[in-house]
């Protein structure tokens, strides 16, 4: 296998990763966190089989990237899990749950294999505009499982003169994550978005976020709603709102982009912010990304549950910016506590 | 095997494996020293232990025990295949028994998870490694290890008061009773610490635990030399101070240290040494101060570091050995020749002998490590990849070694022997002294299938 030697072995196995690796902790097997990981991908370069068992140690991953955030020697394991991932899969080497989620995206635009239009909760359509400043990039979470954030976000963009892609595609990042190509996804969004004539797209998903700005082609600026929120937050008429929260910060926007302020600073704007146990670049993943949601469902929920434990005392409600935050949390039991950073400032709006 | 495989199934459940992939990932520590095992078990309780060696004895099948893997010499490798017991899911805290000063814990218990646990009573477990935040406390003990406070607390040595082993044959002991002192009887406590499950594998341990200092306060004192440096430390040791952490980082380390937080405050050139000083804010002052007077003569500059400061030079501290890559991310950290040990008073000479080895092989070391007690980190690193450089790296490993040796010092101070150092064992202790370690070995485990391969046993 074609995989990176140089940057396996700068990996000193000191076992550091051991104490972050959220999967490791539910799991106790060495294949389940970041060194057995890397001495696997080792193992793969030197003949090593990629059973199940292999299949299962690399993408139990959620690509959290706590171990980056503490490894030592400075190795970032989540790049090599999915580069590991993307050369099993030319291979045709895959679980039934990766080969379920592309043919899903592949067949249908989206992560569920839902048929219907991407935009069906939209009540005009006239509200797109064909040429915009913004594009709001919605996502396949946000488009199918929660409209009423879907419509707050757009709302609350519009006044700021931005659109929607008529034709939207899933952005490509759960095909990158799980080592697909997505390509034919990136270039019709990217098509769709020159015919805009946008600079900047918004996205309110941090899967979303980090696919754009990392995957896509520079030819715009990519920017979150929290940060797009923080920047303009005295140009939207709030009011205070007698609540308590917590801040959940989603890995794709904190650890991978550093995005752990504005949200913060749109927060302190409507309410009172209590953070959780481990907060910022320290923060637990919720356990849903990487593809483990889809792929090792009750790991997934047993790393939210943990994740549910940070959470302070007496908060009225748990709030994040990522759909796939809110649907992991939410089933692990906080229900709709767990809610996104738009419908918090949905509620504030006067 | 699958006869073997289905009695492992009967007595740990599905905390069995077989796989490639994970026995891959049980082949070995950070050190080079690596055995394919056939199994790989994560054992719950001292009777799973008690069944499994049973089973092993009587099929003649290889046991090698495992904390976190965070060992340096090999010593968990299963050399010679068998099975792997993962003791780090035992990672229960008994009892916190603070009257009495013990803590009683599973193997699998992570040092800083025990040392969070006693943190609210104000007691601590003192041994200090840098891998406190994931090494086993088993892994501890079976290694003797210390870390940066042993200069003045000592080794795990000293804080070991009964543990429950199971022996080759499946018989479970216990090796001293809840008290501080005992002098009944041989010391099989001590005989067991160090013994890198070679003898027996640890399934309880009673710690004794000791109150947490009042303060701390840090003195980095900055030299021109490594070997000034070392004079400086000699000073003041025989000025009657004990510091609790007496840590020497050569330029090298600065450099990786200030890669990993360059918004550390540490000075760019230079060697420095970490002073740290425990107990009232009225005796630490006083240490501070006499201290940075010794170091002041011959020092470019000595300052005091306390709080936040204190704390983020510490733990970056703890993290360099593993950090090397930074520098060049080219080359590699390879755990070997890393944990030689002198008389104190013998540093300096070490310190030069270790800088002529590593530049007249031309191969790069960063220096750093307890110098208040002899013990010497040797990081060599090299392009892996290159078959020349690996060459270079065992030469100077041995002669690492060997210079230790010669300085009436010894190959470990902290790491184990394990297999990486096995060759050195009798000519550092003696054939004499090592024929006795054999005849102990072979009391207790006279079918060999203990951790076999490894101290120089077969």
């Amino acid at each position: 296998m074609n995989l990176d030697l140089k940057a396996i072995n700068q990996c000193v196995r000191c076992g550091s990763c051991r104490t972050f690796c959220p999967a490791f902790e539910e799991s106790g097997w060495e294949s389940a966190n970041t060194r057995g990981r890397i001495i696997i991908m080792k193992g793969l370069t030197c003949g090593l089989s990629p059973d199940s068992q292999v299949l299962d140690s690399l993408n139990s991953c959620t690509t959290c990237g706590i171990c980056t955030e503490n490894c030592p020697a400075g190795v970032n394991p989540p790049e090599l899990i999915e580069n590991a991932r993307r050369q099993l899969v030319s291979q045709g080497k895959m679980t039934i749950q990766q080969a379920d989620l592309s043919r899903n995206i592949f067949t249908s635009g989206n992560t569920f294999g839902d048929g219907r239009d991407r935009l069906s909760w939209l009540k005009d359509r006239s509200l797109l505009a064909k040429k915009a400043d913004y594009v709001y990039f919605v996502g396949c979470m946000n488009s199918y499982r929660y409209t009423d954030t879907a419509a707050n976000t757009f709302g609350l963009l519009r006044r700021f003169g931005a659109t929607m892609l008529p034709a939207e595609q899933c952005c490509g990042s759960p095909l990158l994550r799980t080592g697909f190509d997505a390509r034919r996804f990136v270039d019709e969004n990217c098509r769709q978005i020159a015919k805009t004539g946008a600079k900047t797209i918004i996205t309110g998903c941090a899967g979303c976020y980090t696919t754009l700005k990392k995957s896509y082609p520079q030819d715009f600026q990519v920017e979150s709603v929290p940060e797009f929120l923080a920047e303009r937050i005295s140009e939207i008429d709030l009011k205070q709102l007698d609540l308590t929260v917590t801040y959940h910060d989603p890995c794709h926007l904190g650890r991978h982009n550093q995005i752990y302020e504005q949200p913060r600073q749109v927060i302190e704007a409507i309410c009172r912010l209590k953070e959780m146990k481990t907060n910022r670049k320290d923060a637990r993943c919720c356990g849903g990304g990487g593809g483990v949601r889809a792929g090792y469902r009750d790991l997934s929920l047993q790393m939210a549950k943990k994740r549910l434990k940070d959470v302070p005392q007496d908060v009225d409600y748990i709030v994040t910016s990522c759909p796939l935050c809110i649907r992991n949390l939410r089933d692990a039991g906080a229900g709709d506590k767990v809610i996104d950073l738009v419908d918090l400032v949905a509620m504030a709006m006067r | 095997m699958i006869e073997i495989m289905q009695e492992l199934n009967e007595i740990a459940g599905d905390r069995v494996s077989a796989s490639p992939g994970e026995r891959c990932c049980y082949a070995g520590d950070a050190s080079q020293i690596m055995g394919m095992p056939d199994f790989v078990v994560r054992p719950q309780n001292a009777s799973q232990v008690s069944r499994i060696l049973r089973l092993c004895s009587k099929k003649l099948i290889p046991a090698t025990a495992r904390g976190a893997g965070t060992g340096l010499a090999g010593g968990c490798s299963p050399v010679k295949g068998g099975l792997v017991l993962d003791m780090s899911g035992m990672n229960r805290i008994l009892e916190i028994d603070i009257e009495n000063q013990q803590v009683i814990v599973e193997p699998g218990v992570v040092a800083e998870k025990l040392n969070s646990a006693l943190k609210p009573y104000g007691f601590f477990f003192p041994p200090d490694p840098g891998s406190l935040a994931m090494c086993t406390i088993g892994g501890m003990i079976s290694y003797n290890s210390s870390g940066m406070r042993s200069v003045k607390y000592g080794t795990v040595r000293n804080y070991v008061l009964d543990l429950e082993v199971v022996l080759a044959d499946g018989r479970v002991i216990h090796t001293g009773k809840k008290v501080l002192k005992s002098s009944a009887g041989y010391d099989l406590t001590r005989l067991f610490v160090g013994s890198e499950g070679t003898l027996g594998i640890i399934t309880q341990a009673g710690l004794k635990i000791a109150p947490l200092p009042n303060t701390r306060k840090l003195i980095l004192a900055c030299f021109d030399e490594a070997e000034i440096a070392g004079q400086a430390v000699i000073e003041i040791f025989s000025n009657g101070i004990t510091p609790s952490a007496c840590e020497i980082l050569d330029r090298t380390t600065l450099q990786v240290l200030k890669l990993c937080d360059p918004l550390l405050a540490i000075p760019e050139e230079g060697d420095i040494i970490l002073f740290e000083v425990d107990g009232t804010e009225s005796s630490t002052s006083e240490a501070a101060r006499q201290i940075s007077e010794i170091c002041q003569t011959t020092a470019k500059s000595v300052r005091i570091a306390v709080g936040r400061g204190m704390d983020s030079i510490w733990a970056a501290r703890r993290l360099v050995g593993a950090a090397i890559s930074r520098l060049d991310p080219t080359k590699t950290r390879i755990y070997m020749g890393e944990d030689v040990g002198v008389p104190i008073k013998e540093i300096p000479a070490l310190i030069k002998k270790v800088q002529q080895i590593t530049t007249k092989l031309d191969i790069p070391a960063m220096k750093y490590g307890h110098i208040g007690d002899g013990n010497l980190h040797v990081a060599l690193f090299i392009d892996v990849m290159s078959e020349e450089q690996w060459q270079k790296l065992r030469l100077a490993a041995d002669r690492i070694h060997r210079a230790a040796m010669e300085l009436g010092g010894t190959v470990s101070s902290e790491h184990g022997i394990g297999l990486a150092r096995a060759r050195y064992l009798p000519e550092q202790v003696g054939t004499e002294a090592f024929s006795v370690m054999q005849s102990i070995k072979k009391a207790l485990d006279p079918q060999g299938i203990l951790n076999p391969g490894k101290m120089g046993f077969e």
